[in-house]
């Protein structure tokens, strides 16, 4: 029943879910501006898994970020969902990321003290769709990912995979057009990442669209498109 | 939006999981709450105990005291007793006299009234009566002088030797039969030299006819009612300063007048601002408990703040909004600030009633205490989190989310 909520995204009108364009971030350090993105140009369309591969140090998770609202662009446009999020408040930013993007890290990212019923819902407290019933949604999701036995453990109570499963249905809770998913097999085994990435191809296969940071050569049998970045340009396009 | 509910819930949480260190923010807040609590409380009852035992004193009372010798007479009882808003008034004078009951004798303060100070002074009795204007030698004894003075009981109807000595150093012997004892006040904390307990009273003109004198030391008088205690007390004032030749422009100079007065309402006003003045230095101390117990959560929730970092990037990745996480810590110091200000009214409560027991004083527990208490440590919790919370708001996502 999840994957059929997830069909909508690809039915709607609007094809492009992100446009890049002449993207460029530079930090600060001390007196110099250090560039790490060099005119990033990206467009990923509705239902396509994307993986985003390149060296360490990259600008990889920098690219990720941008795409997520996480943090903003020194130059350049960043259009989501048509929003141009140049354009928006930090509290339109915050919308955006509560219902239209679902992240997944390399690290987990789940709060200790809740468990993981309550880590897939935490989403919701501050963003939750109308007509939504997310506890009920949540314990779903859980069950998706195969954690139905696990609710009420905490985080510290889970294996690295299984934790991983628990930050994936957290991503899928407010129904997002857009999953990105930074290095998430990172911290884990091959065989555990390869049952991780089994989810997201299967939600891919149900129209989720996905954008993943991987270093996993593995990957593009499972993927649409590869992108490569190094030293903050795209190699391939 | 975050709900003040899901909000209480986090905040329980992160309190939750570090017990020991919330017992001890707490701590902060429950001593001064509990300070300030106990020291309102505990003047409250002072107040009502001190206002209680000047009204088992008399009744409106005013006292009138001459400061020289034969300067208040039956003229100026007259006076006194003519003054609009008078109900009674009893001239006072006092003699130690050798008081003889069968083979014991003892040195007691006899004091010399009218029938109205039975009134005036709230006199009540044990048995027998209390002295009227037709008697001569017969006395009143207070209640310890009956039972405890001469090592048995003095009843009505006995007889008691004294013997006065006067200003020219001859003595007066005189037998005076007992017409009543009077009871014990439920009060004594009051000194002011009428306490009935360890006296005799006889007559006034027949202290006077035995001490060869025409002039009495003091009036003992009642006002109506207390709204016009002032100014019958006033009225009182000018017409002895008239008669007796004071200066008006000396009228409010106390030092120049030969006589001093003073009322039941004066001595309630000076006990008032006394317990008023000692609560406001204790409230003060208590207060400044508070403000520390207040640093103590801001210090506190600092902590917890640079701790949550990551927390707090992972919230707004998740989609809360700057103002979300405000309310996220800003509540989470509150609920601090109350669970210490419901612990610490407790103990407040509990404190000032411990102490008011131990000293036999009546229970006044102003209940709008207890809403001021937790009130106040809710918003000392509140402006405790305003700066730590507004911290963790303003934190860059990604640079929350990389922080280890
Ligand atoms: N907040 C920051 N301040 C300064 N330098 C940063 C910051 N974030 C990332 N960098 C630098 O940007 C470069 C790219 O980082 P990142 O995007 O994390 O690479 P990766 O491809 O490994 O994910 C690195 O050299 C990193 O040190
Ligand atoms: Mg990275």
């Amino acid at each position: 029943m999840v994957g059929k909520d997830l069909d909508r995204s690809v039915a709607e009108g609007n094809d492009i879910v992100i446009d890049i364009c002449d993207l460029r971030k530079s930090y600060r350090l001390g007196d110099i501006e250090v560039p790490i993105l060099h005119g990033i140009d990206l467009c990923v369309k509705k239902g396509e898994f994307v993986a985003i591969m390149g060296p360490s140090g990259s600008g990889k998770s920098t690219l990720m970020n941008m795409i997520g609202c996480l943090d903003r662009p020194t130059s350049g446009k960043v259009v989501l969902m048509g929003k141009d999020t140049l354009a928006i408040s930090d509290n339109e930013l915050a919308e955006l990321r509560g219902f239209e993007i679902g992240f997944v890290f390399q690290s987990f990212n789940l709060i200790p003290r809740l468990s993981a019923y309550e880590n897939v819902l935490l989403p919701t407290y501050s963003n939750s769709r109308k007509g939504h019933n997310s506890p009920q949604r949540a314990k779903d999701l859980l069950k998706l990912v195969g954690l139905d036995d696990r609710m009420d453990h905490r985080p510290t109570e889970l294996s690295g995979g299984q934790r991983q499963r628990v930050a994936i249905a957290r991503s899928l809770i407010n129904e997002p057009s857009l999953i990105l998913a930074d290095e998430p097999t990172g911290n884990l085994d091959s065989k555990t990442s390869e049952e991780i990435l089994g989810i997201f191809s299967e939600l891919h296969r149900n129209g989720c669209t996905i954008v993943m940071i991987t270093h996993d050569p593995e990957m593009e049998k499972y993927v649409d498109r590869v992108v490569h970045i190094k030293d903050g340009y795209i190699k391939n396009n | 939006m975050l709900s003040l509910k899901h909000s209480i819930r986090i905040a329980l949480g992160s309190i939750g999981s570090a017990k020991m260190r919330s017992a001890l923010t707490t701590l902060g807040i429950i001593i001064g709450i509990a300070a300030v609590i106990a020291n309102v409380s505990l003047g409250a009852s002072f107040s009502q105990y001190f206002t209680e035992e000047i009204g088992s004193v008399g009744n409106n009372f005013i006292i009138i005291q001459s400061k020289t010798s034969n300067l208040l007479h039956d003229n100026e009882l007259e006076l006194v007793k003519s003054t609009p808003g008078i109900t009674g008034v009893s001239p006072v004078s006092q003699q130690v006299a050798e008081v003889k009951y069968l083979s014991t004798t003892r040195q007691i303060s006899v004091q010399g009234v009218n029938e109205d100070y039975e009134e005036v002074a709230n006199i009540r009795m044990e048995s027998g009566s209390f002295l009227t204007d037709k008697d001569k030698y017969v006395a009143v004894l207070g209640h310890d002088v009956a039972y405890e003075k001469f090592g048995r009981t003095i009843s009505e109807k006995n007889t008691v030797q004294m013997t006065f000595v006067k200003a020219n150093g001859e003595t007066v012997t005189q037998n005076f039969k007992v017409k009543g004892i009077i009871a014990s006040p439920e009060t004594s904390f009051v000194q002011s030299g009428i306490e009935s307990d360890v006296r005799i009273f006889i007559p006034i003109s027949t202290m006077n006819e035995i001490m060869g004198e025409d002039y009495y030391w003091g009036f003992f008088a009642a006002a109506e009612n207390m709204e016009s205690i002032s100014d019958v007390t006033d009225e009182v004032d000018s017409r002895l300063a008239r008669n007796l030749g004071v200066p008006a422009r000396d009228i409010d100079n106390e030092d120049a007048k030969p006589y001093s007065l003073l009322n039941q309402e004066e001595i309630l006003e000076q006990v008032d601002q006394m317990s008023a003045a000692l609560s406001s230095l204790l409230t003060a101390v208590a207060l400044i408990s508070l403000i520390v117990g207040s640093i103590g959560i801001m210090n506190i929730m600092l902590v917890t703040v640079t701790e949550r970092t990551s927390e707090i990037g992972i919230m707004k990745s998740l989609g809360y909004k700057n103002k979300e996480v405000l309310t996220m810590f800003i509540v989470e110091s509150m609920v601090v600030g109350l669970i210490g200000g419901i612990f610490g009214t407790a103990l407040g409560v509990l404190g000032a009633y411990a102490v008011v027991s131990a000293m036999g004083m009546p229970h006044v527990f102003p209940l709008n205490m207890i809403f001021i208490g937790v009130f106040v440590s809710i918003i000392v919790g509140l402006v405790a989190g305003v700066y730590p919370a507004n911290k963790a708001a303003k934190m860059n996502p990604v640079d929350a989310l990389r922080h280890e």
